[in-house]
């Protein structure tokens, strides 16, 4: 899904190296954290990732195409294989939630009668199904990156990247985020989740990369045993039983 | 290829934009209209000008006398020589009593004063003769002169060359005029319609992150752009032909030089109408369509 092969970057030359021999690899349906504090090399991972840059050595695959050798007007195509949340929504302000969500299709060519029923099923998994005609400044945090998760979610992508996505949210609305992002990945997408909250990562026991001046200073696996157990705790402690038949109606829209 | 529904849905959300930004949308018909406008106005002050000038030119008639001796049939085959070259616009015979006539009806008081000449007219026969390029003046009176019947030409060259030559500055200045209003306009409305993708370059990124091609960012845009480019359009066709006919009525009732100079030598509404429309028309939609376009390549490097 994504490959990184002895990655570096360097923005100027004989500047910084932004990244340094970078050797990862993440499976297909796998939930990663990239961990590290400000200025570890996140943004630039990502940037790699989105062929919003390119490597200065190395080999980036992903999706199964070597990003250094896509060409410019092919980028869009391996972009609507992702879902994208960011730290700050990037919603468009001019367009309602419905259409926020609605655009991602649009911009893929799926047909109109196609678009409404996949749009309005993503907002009532999200819970925004009364929100749909609002505009993205009436929301709060908390539902602007439900918008943004049911954008990055709606046309059914292989990889979703969640850059910071509880930057701008409350803690108890971030372990929702992180739970709901969770459920995602267990529907067999890609999860590469990008943070700096150390304790919220170590409430789940997925995979975390931890970078660190532009290197990966360590690789932990997911431990399946914890968190089968925490999905058990949560089930009982957090679900409700409108949850549960969400988490149903998922389940079956994959 | 493009979906015809989501080249719908894009084109839109391109009119859409127009009220939801509607302050810039407002600042950039606003600006692009009062360019216009001062180029239209530009472009008539110069038309007119030329042809107030090409008018006054014309009432210098070149003068060909006919030999004195020469019979009616050959006066006649002057007049149709005089007619055939090209550059003449105009031929009228003053015949040797017509002229008689003139200086009589000059000196009315003492007319029996030129009962004299009634029997030995001494004036020539003569062709008036008008052309539609004064500039020719000098070259075509020496061809009239070589016309067999044709004793001598006065033509008023110099004064010609004065008058053509005011002409020129004219329509060189008006040009230059028109190219630095033409520059400033494009400055200027390019200026607004980059503030308005800047201040939208976010948008441009989001559009770009779920992966819409560079197509489908621009085209919003574009439409959003052409859009206010044919508002634009329409507005300085009607504030420009508002206020020429109203300068042109206005002129119809002075009086004196004024009349002559204004009311005969002013275009027509009419004849300017068509050009004036299609114009602003074409240049709105050039410069907000293309401006647009341009305005938003450096974003959609994203």
């Amino acid at each position: 899904m994504i490959d990184f092969e002895h990655v570096s970057k360097e923005y100027k030359k004989g500047g910084r190296l932004a990244l340094e021999d970078i050797n990862f690899h993440v499976d297909e349906g796998e939930f990663v954290f990239l961990l590290g504090h400000s200025g570890a090399g996140k943004s630039t991972l990502l940037k790699l990732i989105l062929r919003e840059t390119l490597p200065t050595s190395g080999k980036v695959t992903v999706l199964g195409k070597d990003v250094a050798k896509l060409r410019r007007h092919k980028i869009p195509y391996l972009r609507r294989q992702m879902g994208i949340i960011f730290q700050d929504f990037r919603l468009i302000p001019s367009m309602t939630v419905y259409e926020n969500v609605a655009f991602a299709m649009h911009v893929l060519n799926v047909p109109r009668k196609e678009i409404r029923p996949r749009v309005e099923y993503i907002l009532e998994l999200v819970h925004l199904e009364d929100k749909a005609k609002c505009y993205p400044d009436t929301l709060s945090g908390g539902e602007q990156q439900r918008v943004a998760v049911a954008r990055a979610l709606v046309h059914n992508p292989k990889l979703v990247i969640a850059d910071e996505p509880t930057g701008n949210i409350d803690p108890e609305l971030s372990l929702e985020m992180m739970q709901l992002l969770e459920r995602v990945s267990k529907m067999g997408i890609t999860v590469l989740v990008v943070t700096h909250e150390h304790e919220l990562v170590h409430r789940f026991h997925q995979r975390v990369v931890t970078l660190s001046h532009g290197r990966i200073v360590s690789d932990v696996p997911a431990d399946p045993v914890a968190a089968a157990e925490d999905d058990l705790s949560l089930d009982v402690a957090a679900f409700d039983a409108d949850d549960a038949s969400a988490a149903k109606k998922e389940v079956a829209a994959v | 290829m493009m979906r015809p529904s989501t080249f719908f849905f894009l084109t839109r959300r391109g009119v859409r934009n127009l009220g939801k930004h509607w302050a810039m949308t407002i600042a950039c018909i606003a600006s692009l209209s009062v360019c216009m406008t001062l180029n239209i106005f530009a472009s008539l002050a110069e038309v007119n000008v030329g042809s107030m000038v090409s008018y006054l030119g014309s009432q210098n008639e070149t003068v060909v006398y006919l030999d004195p001796e020469c019979d009616d049939a050959t006066a006649a085959q002057v007049g149709e020589a005089l007619s055939a070259m090209p550059g003449v616009s105009g031929v009228q015979y003053v015949s040797k009593q017509d002229v008689l006539d003139t200086y009589r009806g000059y000196m009315q008081d003492y007319s029996s004063l030129w009962d004299e000449f009634e029997t030995d007219n001494p004036f020539k026969a003569n062709y008036r003769v008008t052309l539609s390029d004064l500039t020719q003046m000098e070259r075509m009176s020496v061809k009239m002169q070589a016309i067999p019947g044709v004793v001598s030409v006065t033509a008023p060259v110099e004064m010609t060359n004065i008058f053509v030559e005011i002409q020129k500055a004219v329509t060189k200045g008006g040009r230059m005029i028109v190219l630095v209003l033409m520059v400033v306009s494009i400055i200027t409305v390019g200026s607004t319609i980059r503030l308005s993708v800047f201040a939208r370059r976010r948008e441009i990124e989001i559009m770009k992150y779920v992966g819409a091609t560079n197509r489908m960012v621009t085209l919003p845009f574009f439409v959003e752009g052409l859009t206010m480019g044919l508002i634009s359009g329409i507005l300085t066709a009607a504030v420009s032909l508002g206020c020429y006919t109203y300068v042109v009525n206005a002129a119809g009732g002075l009086g004196g030089i004024w009349q002559m100079l204004m009311g005969r030598a002013l275009v027509p509404v009419a004849n300017v109408l068509p050009t004036i429309v299609v114009t602003s028309l074409l240049s709105g939609a050039i410069v907000g369509g293309v401006g647009s376009m341009f305005s938003i390549r450096k974003h959609l490097n994203v």
